[in-house]
C-alpha cells in the first residue's frame, strides 16, 4: 500500500499543495490532469526521486524519506519505474539495460544461464523477441521498442509496485494500445500495485481501478472510471469534454486529410 | 537620483549575494561528492573494471594529444630562450631554462588543459545528457547509487592517470627542447644536459607530479559535479559544459598559483 500524506512540493511556484491519497495493494490508479499540474512530480515523490517540501510518502508503512540510504535502495528495488522516454542507458545494449533491473546486484550484467533466462522472460513479457533485440543499443530501437525495453527493465526484478510516467506519450495508436494491454497483462500476471501518470484519458479509464484528477496541485477527483465518466463536477466534466473535443477535432482533421488524399488519388 | 543610486546599490548587493550563494552551494555539493567518493572507494563499492575503462579513456586516450602539446611546449621554450640568450648569457643555461619551465610549469599546466578539453568537457556533457534524459534518475530508481557507478571511477582514473601523463609530458617536453636547441641555436645535447643538471633539484619532478595529482583530482571532480547539476535539455547540457570548462580552467590556474609559495620556498 502506498500512502501520500499532505505532500507539498514547490519549484519557485507551488506544484503540489497538500496531496492525500492511498493506493491499495494490487490496485491500478491512473493520475490524469493538464500539463504542468505536478503528475510526474507526484510520481517521483513515490520512490524518493524528488523529496517533498512537506508531508510524507509511505510504502507498506515505511516512510520513503526517513529511511537510510541502504533502506531507501531496498524500497526502490521493490518499485519498478517506467520513465516517460524510457531513460535507457545509451552505452549499454538491451541485455545490459534489462540486467540493471535485477535485484541481485552482484550478478548484474553477468551472462549466467539464470540471468539470461530472466532477461529473456522479461523481454518476452513485453512482446519483444530476445534474439532480435538483445544485442542492440537503445539508439537502434524505435520509440515503442525503447518504451517496452524500459518496461522490461522495470519488471525483470519482479517489483511489487510499478510506476508509469506517461507510458504512451509520443507513441502511435498501435503502440499505445500495445502498452495499455501490457500494463493490464502485467497487473493480471504479477499482481502488482500500479500508478500510471497519463494524458490519455481513454487509456486511464480503460486500465484503471481508480482515476485521480490532479489540477492546480490538488486532487480534484479520485474514484472509479464509471464515477469519473458520470461525474457532475464541472472541472471533471470540462477535462473529460476537452479530451473529447480534442479527439473530435483530431478526427475532423484526419478525416479532412483522408478526403484530400482520396481526391488526389482519384 | 538618490533612488536610482539606492536601486543600483541594492541590485549590486543582490547580485553579489546570489553569486556568493551559488559559490557556497557548489562548494557544499562538491564537498559532499568528495566525501561520498572517499566512502564508496574505501568500502570497495567501486568496480575495478569501471576504473580501468576510465583509465583507458582518460589516460591512454590522452597520450597522443599530451605528447603533441609537450613537444610544442618544449620546442617553443627552447627557441624563444635561445633567441633571448644569444648575446650575454652562456647558451648552456638554456638547458636549465627549458627543463625548469617544462617540468615546473608547462608540463602540468598544458597537460591539465588537454585533460580539461578532452576529458573534462566530455564527462560533463556525458553526465549532463544522462541527467536531462533521466538516466541518472533511472539509476536511483533501480536502487543504484550514481557515485560508485559514474563519479568515483572517473575521479579515481583522473587522479591516477594525470600524474603519469604529466611525467610523460615532462620527459617529452625536455627531449623536444633538447632537439630544438640543437637546430635553433646550435646548442649540443651535452651542453644542454650540462645546463639542465646545473640547476636541477630532484624535488622539481615531485613538485610537477604533485601538481598533476591535484589537477587530476579536481578536473574530473568539477566535470562530474557540473554534469550532475545539469538542468534543462540540450541547451542546459551546452551551458553546463561551458561553465564546467571555465570553472576547471580558473581552478587549475588558481591552484597553480598557490603551488610556488607553498612548495618552492
Amino acid at each position: 500500500m502506498i500512502e501520500y500524506s499532505d505532500v507539498h512540493k514547490a519549484f519557485d511556484v507551488p506544484v503540489l499543495t497538500g496531496i492525500n491519497l492511498t493506493v491499495d495493494t494490487r490496485e491500478t490508479l491512473s493520475i490524469v490532469g493538464p500539463s504542468g499540474t505536478g503528475k510526474s512530480v507526484l510520481l517521483k515523490t513515490t520512490n524518493g526521486l524528488l523529496v517533498p517540501d512537506r508531508g510524507d510518502v509511505r510504502i507498506d508503512g515505511v516512510s520513503v524519506y526517513d529511511s537510510e540510504r541502504d533502506a531507501l535502495s531496498e524500497i526502490r528495488r521493490k518499485v519498478g519505474y517506467v520513465f516517460q522516454y524510457a531513460a535507457l542507458f545509451d552505452s549499454m545494449n538491451v541485455f545490459e539495460n534489462v540486467c540493471t533491473g535485477l535485484r541481485d546486484g552482484e550478478a548484474r550484467r553477468a551472462r549466467t544461464p539464470e540471468i539470461l533466462r530472466k532477461v529473456c522472460e522479461a523481454l518476452e513479457d513485453v512482446n519483444l523477441a530476445p534474439s532480435l533485440v538483445m544485442h542492440k543499443l537503445p539508439s537502434e530501437l524505435s520509440g515503442g521498442m525503447r518504451k517496452r525495453v524500459g518496461l522490461a527493465r522495470a519488471i525483470v526484478g519482479r517489483p511489487e509496485i510499478l510506476l508509469y510516467d506517461e507510458p504512451v506519450t509520443g507513441l502511435d495508436p498501435v503502440n499505445t494500445a500495445t502498452i495499455s494491454r501490457l500494463i493490464m497483462e502485467i497487473r493480471e500476471r504479477s499482481h502488482v500495485t500500479s500508478i500510471v501518470v497519463t494524458h490519455d484519458i481513454e487509456q486511464a479509464l480503460e486500465i484503471s481501478d481508480r482515476v485521480a484528477l490532479l489540477t492546480h496541485g490538488k486532487l480534484r477527483f479520485v474514484g472509479p472510471p464509471a464515477s469519473f465518466r458520470a461525474s457532475s463536477d464541472p472541472v471533471v466534466r470540462a477535462f473529460a469534454d476537452r479530451e473529447a473535443a480534442a479527439e473530435a477535432a483530431l478526427e475532423l482533421v484526419e478525416g479532412g486529410q483522408s478526403e484530400e488524399e482520396t481526391e488526389e488519388e482519384s | 537620483m538618490r533612488k536610482l543610486l539606492q536601486k543600483t546599490l541594492f541590485g549590486l548587493l543582490a547580485h553579489i549575494g546570489r553569486a556568493a550563494e551559488g559559490a557556497l552551494r557548489h562548494a557544499g555539493e562538491m564537498t559532499r561528492l568528495v566525501w561520498r567518493v572517499v566512502v564508496v572507494t574505501l568500502t570497495g563499492k567501486v568496480a575495478l573494471r569501471d576504473v580501468m575503462t576510465q583509465m583507458m579513456s582518460v589516460g591512454v586516450g590522452s597520450i597522443p594529444l599530451v605528447a603533441v602539446t609537450a613537444v610544442l611546449s618544449g620546442v617553443v621554450t627552447s627557441q624563444q630562450g635561445g633567441y633571448q640568450f644569444t648575446s650575454s648569457i652562456p647558451l648552456y643555461v638554456l638547458g636549465s631554462v627549458v627543463t625548469s619551465s617544462v617540468v615546473l610549469e608547462l608540463g602540468p599546466v598544458m597537460t591539465s588543459f588537454v585533460l580539461i578539453g578532452r576529458v573534462g568537457a566530455r564527462i560533463t556533457a556525458e553526465l549532463g545528457t544522462m541527467k536531462v534524459s533521466e538516466q541518472i534518475d533511472a539509476l536511483y530508481s533501480l536502487g543504484l547509487d550514481p557515485v560508485p557507478v559514474l563519479a568515483a571511477p572517473r575521479i579515481i582514473a583522473g587522479t591516477i592517470a594525470m600524474p603519469l601523463l604529466v611525467g610523460l609530458a615532462d620527459f617529452i617536453g625536455v627531449f623536444a627542447g633538447l632537439v630544438a636547441a640543437r637546430f635553433a641555436v646550435g646548442l649540443g645535447p651535452e651542453s644542454f644536459l650540462f645546463g639542465a643538471r646545473m640547476f636541477w633539484h630532484s624535488w622539481d619532478l615531485l613538485y610537477s607530479i604533485a601538481k598533476g595529482l591535484v589537477f587530476g583530482f579536481v578536473i574530473p571532480l568539477i566535470s562530474v559535479h557540473m554534469g550532475f547539476q545539469t538542468l534543462g535539455g540540450a541547451e542546459g547540457v551546452g551551458r553546463a559544459t561551458t561553465s564546467a570548462v571555465v570553472f576547471m580552467i580558473i581552478t587549475v590556474l588558481v591552484l597553480d598559483a598557490t603551488f610556488p609559495p607553498l612548495f618552492l620556498n
